[in-house]
């Protein structure tokens, strides 16, 4: 039977008490529709839960003007259906709708969104599956099942907002028990599947994301089989903000979400894709066949230039 | 091990659960409503859909812990004083079902949807239930059942 302790916190400050009582073994909970597949899967065992949802100020919402402020507990939902978020920042709407499906979005939250666990065909399987194959690195294996490497972790990143709010230059507010820091959201994401989000400290709470570059130009576009349920193959989100800075964001072909920024007549269409595909350490563990989601890259960046040109 | 309070279809039930336990595991298992199926138990078909506090929510990852003080509807209580609900009726005299797994989710994804949404289209049913996975109607007469349940609805 098992002796996991629950936290229900009213405030952040608690939480993060609470975080930096249990140091090793506290997960924050949120919708908790990524912790549970985790859970199911006997990927982790969490021996401390602390559950967000009962802390109001996670949960504001203020969009004025182009100002737009996001506490991490509103739900994807909410983002879907806010409609100064479908007027100012429609990428961001999306973004949300092209995630799981209605009813998880009803539960799923953007805080959880910006901490997804990355992704990989070797990793995110049942114990059962694993067993047969062998264990990994970011399991209690001691290579990678993809490369033979033994030192670093090539899951992907899967998050669809991530790379809508970069391509918006969004910034995030962190909170630790040593303080508040404020990060670009780029920042947050290290390109290792090991270590992806260690920036943000142990016990570290992401309390609100918060941007003011209301693109003139957006682009969005995500590749899976299905047009629900499937986690992405491939993300690109892209602006063109009104001094032309263009922004590219990549996602779910790396380690961590790729970024290029540059003024819009400052690069050509090759040159743009060159550069993306160099940051990228895309490997075969996808469900969809590596050259395919590597020949998307160049397709999805041809059709989001030509929508700008 | 914590004590939770859970109002289920209009009735108490007060349980000791462990942080892990599952509402799913928590409905079937311990309280016998087996309503409510367990598909994938892993997020992906929407067969274990029920309604917290008038929400639709995944049992199968939804901790019971959570849902202490509160309501939970599950398919054997949507009927209304001893009759199908609607969309209940129409999903079962439109061929909206067959082997029937599914329909429970279905059910408990399209009443709140309707709730909301009484002019839904079919384009809007389509999306509202995109994660309810039938292996058997081809989804076609269900988009319909439901479509035909939200004219019966406005229709009173
Ligand atoms: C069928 C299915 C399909 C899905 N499809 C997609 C998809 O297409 N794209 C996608 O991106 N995701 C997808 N997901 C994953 C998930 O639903 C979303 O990423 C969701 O936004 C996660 O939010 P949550 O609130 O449920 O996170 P949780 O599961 O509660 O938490 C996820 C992680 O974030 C941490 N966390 C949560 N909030 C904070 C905070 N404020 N500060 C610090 N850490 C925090 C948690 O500790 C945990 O590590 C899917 C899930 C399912 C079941
Ligand atoms: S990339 Fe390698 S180490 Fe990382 S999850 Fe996949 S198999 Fe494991
Ligand atoms: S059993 Fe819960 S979604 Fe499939
Ligand atoms: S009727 Fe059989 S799964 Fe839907």
């Amino acid at each position: 039977m098992s002796t996991s302790s629950y936290f229900l916190p009213g405030t952040i400050d608690e939480a993060v008490s609470l975080a930096k009582a249990h140091p090793n073994d506290h997960v924050f909970y949120a919708g908790g529709t990524d912790i549970q597949l985790h859970v199911k899967q006997r990927l982790i065992k969490p021996n401390t839960i602390i559950d967000l949802t009962a802390i109001e100020s996670l949960k504001s919402v203020s969009i004025q003007k182009k100002n737009m402020k996001l506490g991490t507990m509103v739900t994807l939902d909410q983002i879907v259906k806010n409609p100064d978020i479908q007027k100012f920042y429609p990428i961001l709407a999306e973004a949300a709708k092209s995630i799981a499906t209605p009813v998880i979005r009803k539960s799923a939250t953007l805080g959880g969104n910006l901490k997804v666990s990355n992704r990989c065909s070797f990793y995110n399987q049942s114990f059962d599956w694993r067993q047969s194959v062998g264990s990994c690195l970011k399991d209690t294996g001691d290579i990678c099942q993809v490369t033979g490497g033994l030192n670093h972790c090539y899951s992907r990143n899967v998050s669809d907002l991530v790379p809508a709010l970069i391509a918006l230059n969004a910034r995030i507010m962190v909170q630790t028990s040593t303080g508040i820091n404020e990060m670009p959201l780029i920042d947050l994401y290290v390109p290792d599947g090991l270590i992806v989000h260690t920036p943000l400290g142990v016990g570290g709470i992401i309390t609100e994301i918060f941007t003011s570059d209301e693109p003139s130009k957006w682009w969005f576009k995500k590749l899976r089989l299905r047009k629900s349920l499937d986690f992405t193959s491939l993300t690109v989100a892209a602006t063109v903000n009104k001094k032309d800075v263009l922004r590219v964001c990549v996602n779910g072909v790396s380690m961590a979400p790729v970024l290029v920024e540059t003024g819009i007549n400052d690069v050509t269409l090759e040159g743009l894709i060159l550069q993306v595909k160099r940051a990228c350490k895309t490997v075969d563990n996808d469900y969809m066949p590596l050259k395919y989601r590597r020949e998307m890259i160049s397709a999805f960046i041809t059709d989001c230039w030509n929508t700008f040109h | 091990m914590q004590k939770v309070k859970l109002h289920i279809n209009g009735f108490t039930r007060t349980l000791l659960v462990n942080a892990h336990e599952t509402l799913l595991d928590t409905l079937r298992e311990r309280l016998n409503l087996t309503g409510t199926k367990r598909g994938c138990d892993q997020g992906s078909c929407g067969s274990c859909t029920v309604l917290l506090d008038g929400t639709p929510v995944l049992s199968c990852i939804t901790p019971t812990i959570r849902c202490d003080g509160r309501k939970i509807l599950t398919i054997e209580g949507i009927g209304v004083n001893g009759h199908l609900h609607p969309v209940q009726e129409r999903l079962a005299s439109d061929g909206g079902l067959q082997c029937g797994f599914c329909t429970p989710g279905v059910v408990m994804t399209a009443v709140p949807f309707l709730q909301e949404n009484p002019d839904a289209t079919d384009d809007d049913i389509k999306e509202a239930l995109s994660g309810n996975l039938c292996r058997c109607t081809g989804y076609k007469k269900i988009i319909e059942a439901v479509r035909h349940a939200a004219e019966d609805l406005r229709h009173g």
